[in-house]
């Protein structure tokens, strides 16, 4: 066993404590502007700790002006629709890359293995047309559509648990009559479950700070929480202090799904680098 | 494997027709778009020759428009007793113009705010006729005739609105966005009683003055001048105060005719050493404003002492004054002599126009026109009708500039047109990697160590550079000053 040495095991510590404040301090002056008044927020240093810790008025303001209740079911409605679709057809795209052979394999991995490498603000002048065309814009189904696409992460998360099962279930399923839908339904859908968890993780909270999109699709109809937080800001100028409540609002219900799942996050990234 | 290659090509024959008819339909719905904007046109321009437009048919209609006043439709943002932020519904000016619109009309009124221009421009990408209309005020001329309908020729501007309508969007002839209002701008805007505590009941007419209010400013702890420089955008002052230097709100586009505008010896370089110079003077402020809603509360709470913005600014800092202190204390005055007199810019405002996809255009124009008319509203935007049959209402902001005007203490210089000069200018600026974000002001401003502020080294360095690049982007382009 390695003996680790007092130097060392103080430069970790020193190094974790670092990292810790690294990640803590842009979060410690939101947490302080969201109970700070206006007038405190404008005339004291960010870092400077609220002279009230029982003022909820910028939250009530948030919940009130920015209608944050309806953006935030906006937002788990959409979430939910869109990353039900986008865990299904992953998990048959990821099945069928995985499982079979057949011509033109390499070409369709190679092709989703791109679309990594295009940003996606450059495709969204033709996206933008394409759904406006569809008659979807400010319309829920818009945003639901461009989010249950397949993506290659998704890909390579199923892959990595593909490979821990065995090909031999499959092939005792076929010998029983099962048919190749069946045995991705009864067999292969419930064993990537762990996998399908941490990807409703990963890309849920993506979806959930998404702001493009939601902005570009649903401008006035249907806003999602993102959507809905950039109202409080102004072409020259913006009450942080409101913005900063609404944050943390926001923060709450991702926060409460992580310490639900965060055991198959650790899972699923661990995979995901392995493979 | 016979079957699959079957609905492979017939999977691949359907999308190649969807991709033909997405095709097809776009031309159709250019060419549709264009001959309609065309029809209305014509039609639009009859209506306003005959000046008749049966408003009664127009009963019903609903329009939507678009503006970045945020404040105008769900009012001024102020501070409550506790000091806590709130909208001041009764300063929602335009909600109320629209329902006063809708109750003498009966054309309702939709609004949406947009916090910029890429907001709405999406829409307009795909000719969309969910607006009718809009306030884009940070439009290209080429965005301005490709997305807006004509409103009137250049011609009949010029009759309601004077010179004021040679600086309102235009292209071969055509007015695109019409501005019923005129603003005093860039100017200096100011908290009242921190300048009477530095022993001066107004702003001094001289740059010495000036020079010595700021410093004694200072000396009370008190930063004499809110930049925001965190920010680009708080630099375009300087080109128009180069107008001031010059006394030729020109001066910024003349930079054409010669090499070196970024030497002290020419207004522009003059203007942006004086800044630099104000800089060194620790007049502004040392910290860094989290945003420009700190930096106008600075002026609001007497920590700071001015901006040099435009009118724009004025009542919302005077919206932030604190509780219990008269808002009036902020005021808006010309800025000093900087040696060749003394001078406010005076430029068309609030610029409204109707989307060539909109199909409620006739109800758009009567919106338009019944903004134009009402001076209470103008003026309570902060502007002053500029209509010609319209009696204008002064707002008190311009007390101190419009008396002084009037009395020939200060002479107002009308916003120049844009030209070809003036895209000339940007298009030698660009070639220069100067233009984007202010570079021009911006490179220099930074040049000069705070620290170290006798040392003009690395400034004059970079005016050399800039002078340089400028030259050197000029020629180029084979770009000249057209007289």
């Amino acid at each position: 066993m390695i003996q680790e040495s007092k130097l060392y095991r103080i430069l970790r510590y020193v190094f974790l404590l670092a990292a810790c404040i690294f990640v803590i301090i842009p979060v410690v002056p939101v947490v302080y502007m969201a109970f700070k008044t206006g007038v405190e927020y404008s005339s004291t240093n960010v870092l400077t700790p609220p002279s009230n810790w029982l003022n909820f008025y910028n939250f009530a303001y948030a919940i009130r002006v920015g209608k944050l209740g309806r953006a935030l079911m906006n937002t788990a409605v959409i979430l939910g629709i869109s990353l039900s679709l986008q865990i299904l057809f992953t998990t048959m795209v990821s099945y069928v890359l995985h499982r079979f052979e057949f011509r033109g394999k390499k070409i369709v991995m190679t092709l989703f293995t791109l679309t990594m490498f295009i940003p996606v603000v450059t495709t969204q002048t033709v996206v933008f047309q394409i759904i406006y065309r569809m008659r979807l814009v400010n319309k829920m189904p818009s945003v639901i559509i461009l989010y249950s696409g397949v993506g290659i992460v998704g890909i390579y998360i199923m892959f990595n648990l593909l490979a821990s099962i065995s090909k031999e279930l499959d092939e005792s399923a076929l010998i029983d009559g099962a048919s190749y839908f069946t045995i991705y339904r009864r067999i292969i859908l419930p064993l990537l479950k762990p996998a399908c968890t941490t990807l409703l993780i990963l890309n849920g909270i993506g979806m959930y700070n998404d702001f493009f999109i939601p902005n570009l699709y649903l401008r006035k109809n249907v806003q999602t929480f993102t959507v809905a937080l950039y109202q409080f800001f102004g072409s020259t100028a913006t009450p942080f202090e409101i913005v900063s409540a609404a944050i943390l609002l926001g923060i709450i219900p991702i926060g409460i799904v992580y310490l639900f799942l965060q055991k198959y996050i650790y899972y699923g990234l661990a995979g995901a680098v392995k493979s | 494997m016979k079957l699959k290659r079957l609905i492979a090509l017939s999977l691949a024959a359907v999308l190649t027709l969807a991709g033909c008819s997405f095709g097809g339909d776009t031309q159709k719905d250019t060419a549709g778009s264009a001959e309609e904007a065309g029809a209305s046109t014509d039609s639009d321009t009859e209506n306003q020759a005959s000046g008749e437009t049966d408003l009664s048919s127009l009963k019903g209609t609903t329009i939507n428009v678009y503006t970045q006043g945020g404040n105008l439709v769900l009012g001024e943002e102020k501070k409550d007793a506790d000091g806590n932020t709130y909208r001041d519904e009764s300063t929602a000016y335009l909600a109320q113009l629209a329902e006063r619109f809708t109750e003498e009309t009966g054309i309702h009124v939709e609004l949406h705010v947009a916090a910029n221009e890429d907001d709405v421009r999406p829409l307009f990408q795909v000719q969309d006729d969910s607006v009718d209309v809009y306030t884009m005020p940070n439009w290209s001329i080429d965005e301005w005739a490709a997305y807006a309908q004509s409103y009137c020729t250049l011609e009949e501007a010029e009759g309601l609105y004077g010179d004021y309508a040679l600086s309102m969007p235009q292209k071969d002839g055509q007015i695109y966005s019409i501005m019923p209002a005129r603003a005093y701008n860039q100017a200096v805007v100011y908290n009242e009683e921190v300048i009477k505590a530095a022993g001066y009941d107004e702003i001094p007419a001289t740059l010495d003055e000036f020079n010595k209010m700021c410093e004694a400013v200072k000396a009370m702890g008190v930063t004499p001048i809110s930049l925001h420089r965190v920010e680009n955008w708080p630099l375009a002052t300087v080109s128009d105060f180069a107008g001031y230097v010059a006394g030729d709100a020109n001066i910024f586009t003349e930079s054409l005719k010669i090499d070196n505008p970024f030497s002290p010896e020419n207004p522009f370089g003059k203007t942006i050493k004086m800044y630099t110079q104000w800089k060194a003077d620790g007049f502004f402020e040392p910290e860094v404003y989290t945003d420009f809603g700190v930096a106008m509360d600075s002026v609001a709470y007497g920590k700071a002492a001015m901006m040099l913005f435009g009118s724009w600014v004025v009542p919302q800092i005077q919206g932030r004054v604190p509780e219990g202190k008269d808002p009036s204390i902020i005021k808006f005055a010309p800025a000093p002599d900087f040696g060749a007199g003394r001078y406010v810019l005076s430029a068309p405002a609030s610029n409204w126009s109707i989307s060539k996809f909109s199909k409620n255009k006739e109800a758009s124009r009567a919106f338009i026109e019944f903004i134009s008319e009402d001076a209470q509203f103008i003026a309570d935007m902060g502007f002053i009708a500029n209509k010609k049959e319209i009696e204008p209402v002064i707002p008190d902001l311009y007390s101190i500039i419009d008396s002084m005007v009037e009395d020939g203490e200060c002479t107002a210089l009308i916003a120049p047109a844009s030209d070809e000069n003036t895209q000339a200018n940007q298009e030698v600026l660009t070639e220069a990697g100067l233009y984007a974000d202010y570079k021009y002001v911006g490179l220099l401003f930074d040049a000069l160590d705070v620290t170290k502020p006798d040392d003009w080294t690395a400034y004059n360095k970079q005016v050399e550079a800039q002078n340089k690049a400028y030259a050197e982007g000029k020629e180029k382009l084979g770009i000249k000053w057209v007289d």
